[in-house]
């Protein structure tokens, strides 16, 4: 696929996202520019998804790398198996042979256990890296991702200079447990997704959940905006939007009133609180049907 | 007309003049993603903002900025240029020329010119038929501009917040309004949440103490069996009390509170906490739903006293000061003319593991007028200036 903003346009549409310019132009970028997109924004607004829409509009692989406190190296690029290593030195063992014959042996690739990183240097084509939670991982872990995020290339001493044949895609997202150093914001593009406007999400709705009334859809996703703009310690996602729009269609509700709100409001809102908070507004939270 | 380039670069220093900052590096990408987005309003707009803006809290500066600066030069430059100098020969003696506009994006003092809907005046002279036409679609892509940043403005709710936080992180607690306070809690669930991790981050990542033989040598395989790389068993939760007290007199009643939610947030990674407010008297605090909770209640009214305080707590508490204690004392140490009693604080941090004293006041004005802290200063293990949300959190951050 020839990378261009028409084309990537039409790419996301074809993956069923819906999305506005910013998300357009950012991916096309990361795409046109080859630079890592690193990507903020609430919880839940689909930041996630943006690394997977890319790989299917690409048609290739999503390597995913969560990070997480304590994520170090080995964990991230590679490791030897040291278990088989093990047993195979001890397999060894009564044949008399000499470290060296063995150990060409137990360093080769065999015996390497490719982690995410190493494999994204490694695939034969260009693939899609997802770094995912960038904030949770150590700043030491970040330093080391900028060194391998610039040239793409490690060394492994016993194999020796291994660099990638198709710089992979990278996006990194962030909920910001901590702040990013400034060089990494520095060296990635910045895309901040916000949860969608109404209009968006009623469209999401319609495109996901095509079996839900359109009617219904409309006020579903504006009733979700309103729970966003109220205050709440964890709100609605787009994922639980459409989990609470199936929830609708398999409950055959035809209209949107505080009994089905009230019963069905523990798959928008996961927090006790939030509950107790909303439960007694449910009637004046729902918005009346717009006829279109 | 001025290349592009030289446009980008002078945008470029309207938005570091606007107090974002920008590297070389992220200049270059700019002009590489224009290049490739094309020049096109909207996708133009976003490649700048993907490649300069690297914070969302910036971003509204951008809009404005970008606003000013391509909705006025992109108005003007309509992309038929015989038309442009019709309209300016018709215009005489107009104080710009059309082409000097799509030349100068600096801001103009003129107040015509800084409103981009509106028609610039070496134009409003030559109005003929001919003309109308690309003058009106200029004008709606200027407006469009402005409309889609108002449009943006309303759906990015999370948006707002986070750039209301990010002023609010850098606004002095003696400067904060009620609505700056409410913006502060609103997001200290993201502060306790960072300084939850880094806390227990540190807890964690031992350097020393004893060492963890199984992934010792589980790290020592990959070097070839050689125990190059020490791992260390977790350090326990530290045998640390903690207890605070925070002034909440009016003028640095935020500071305290803010400071008494924070450290609530990060209790676990201590043995016990024990929370005391005081103005003249001492009481002490705790949180129900979010709110200050004090026994028993305090005057509001009252004067701040700080010496009676410390032997109140020395003589109600003493139980609570041991060499497992650590103290942190929140308050601007204007004591109101009234005895210092340092000799109190003295004793407090002879008995306990460390006494740290935050201070929300300016520096600079620390020690004059009823300001006892500098008497109180010397018995403190250190005092550590926390004017805003987020000196606090670093603070903070040194001192747990």
């Amino acid at each position: 696929m020839d990378i261009t903003p028409q084309n990537v346009s039409e790419g996301l549409r074809h993956a069923a996202y819906i999305t506005n310019q910013r998300v357009e132009t950012a991916i096309f970028l990361a795409l046109a520019l080859d630079k890592p997109l690193l990507i903020e924004g609430p919880a839940g607004s689909g930041k996630t998804e943006v690394a997977k829409v890319i790989a299917a509009m690409l048609a290739t692989e999503l390597i995913r790398l969560q990070c997480y406190e304590g994520l170090d190296e080995a964990r991230a690029l590679y490791e030897w198996n040291y278990q088989k290593q093990l047993l195979r030195l001890q397999a060894d063992e009564h044949r008399g042979l000499r470290w060296e014959d063995v150990s060409e042996h137990l360093f080769s690739r065999d015996y390497l256990l490719e982690r995410p990183l190493l494999r994204a240097i490694l695939a034969p084509r260009r693939v899609v890296l997802l770094i995912d939670e960038v904030d949770k991982a150590d700043e030491e872990f970040e330093a080391f991702l900028l060194e391998l995020l610039s040239d793409f290339q490690v060394s492994i001493p016993e194999l020796g200079t291994i660099a990638a044949r198709e710089r992979p895609c990278v996006v990194l997202t962030s909920n910001r447990a901590r702040e990013l150093s400034e060089a990494l914001r520095r060296r990635c593009l910045h895309l901040f997704i916000d949860f969608p406007s109404t209009e968006q999400e009623r469209r999401i709705i319609e495109l996901k959940v095509p079996e839900l009334d359109a009617l219904l859809a409309e006020q579903a996703a504006r009733l979700v905006g309103a729970l966003r703009k109220a205050g709440l310690k964890k709100a609605p996602s787009i994922a639980e939007t459409l989990d609470w729009a199936r929830a609708l269609v398999r409950l055959g509700v035809r209209e949107l009133d505080t009994p089905a709100v009230r019963s069905t409001l523990g798959l928008l809102l996961k927090h006790e609180d939030d509950r107790a908070k909303i439960e007694s507004k449910v009637a004046s939270l729902i918005p009346h049907p717009r006829s279109r | 007309m001025i290349p592009m380039r030289e446009q980008l670069l002078r945008f470029v220093d309207e938005l570091r003049g606007a107090g974002v900052r920008i590297s070389v590096a992220e200049t270059l990408d700019a002009m590489r993603a224009v290049a490739a987005a094309g020049f096109e309003r909207g996708p133009m707009r976003e490649a700048l903002a993907a490649s300069l803006i690297k914070d969302e809290a910036d971003r509204p500066i951008f809009d404005r900025t970008y606003a000013q600066f391509f909705g006025r030069s992109r108005a003007t430059e309509p992309r038929l240029p015989e038309r442009r100098s019709g309209a300016r020969a018709s215009s005489g003696g107009a104080p710009h020329s059309a082409a000097g506009l799509a030349v100068r994006p600096v801001p103009e003092p003129e107040p015509s010119m800084q409103k981009p809907g509106r028609k610039p005046p070496a134009q409003k002279a030559g109005q003929t038929g001919e003309h109308d036409e690309p003058r009106a679609e200029a004008e709606a892509e200027s407006a469009g501009i402005e409309g889609e940043g108002e449009h943006q403005a309303a759906t990015g709710t999370e948006g707002i917040r986070m750039a209301g936080l990010a002023a609010v992180e850098r606004a002095p607690f003696e400067q904060y309004s009620d609505f700056d306070y409410e913006t502060a809690r609103d997001s200290l669930a993201i502060l306790v949440r960072r300084l939850r991790v880094r806390v227990g981050r540190r807890l964690r990542m031992a350097r020393r103490g004893r060492v963890d033989f199984r992934r010792t040598i589980r790290a020592a395989i990959q070097h070839g069996g050689a125990l190059i790389d020490l791992r260390f068993r977790a350090r326990r939760p530290r045998h640390v009390d903690l207890l605070i007290l925070a002034d909440i007199s009016g003028s640095v009643r935020y500071a305290a509170t803010l400071m008494l939610e924070l450290v609530a947030g990060v209790h676990e990674s201590f043995r016990r906490v024990h929370s005391f407010v005081f103005i003249d008297h001492l009481a002490e605090a705790g949180f129900e739903h979010g709110h200050l909770v004090m026994t028993p209640a305090l005057d509001p009214y009252a004067r701040s006293d700080f010496g009676r305080v410390l032997s109140e707590l020395r003589e109600q508490h003493g139980e609570l000061l041991g060499p497992a204690t650590l103290v942190i004392i929140m308050g601007d140490g204007r004591n109101n003319r009234r005895p210092a009693r340092a000799d109190m604080l003295a004793d407090i941090a002879h008995r306990c593991r460390a006494v740290y004293w935050l201070n929300p006041e300016a520096p600079a004005r620390w020690g004059t007028g009823d300001s006892a802290i500098n008497q109180y200063a010397r018995h403190v293990t250190a005092l550590v200036p926390s004017q805003t949300l987020r000196e606090l959190e670093h603070a903070l951050l040194e001192v747990v």
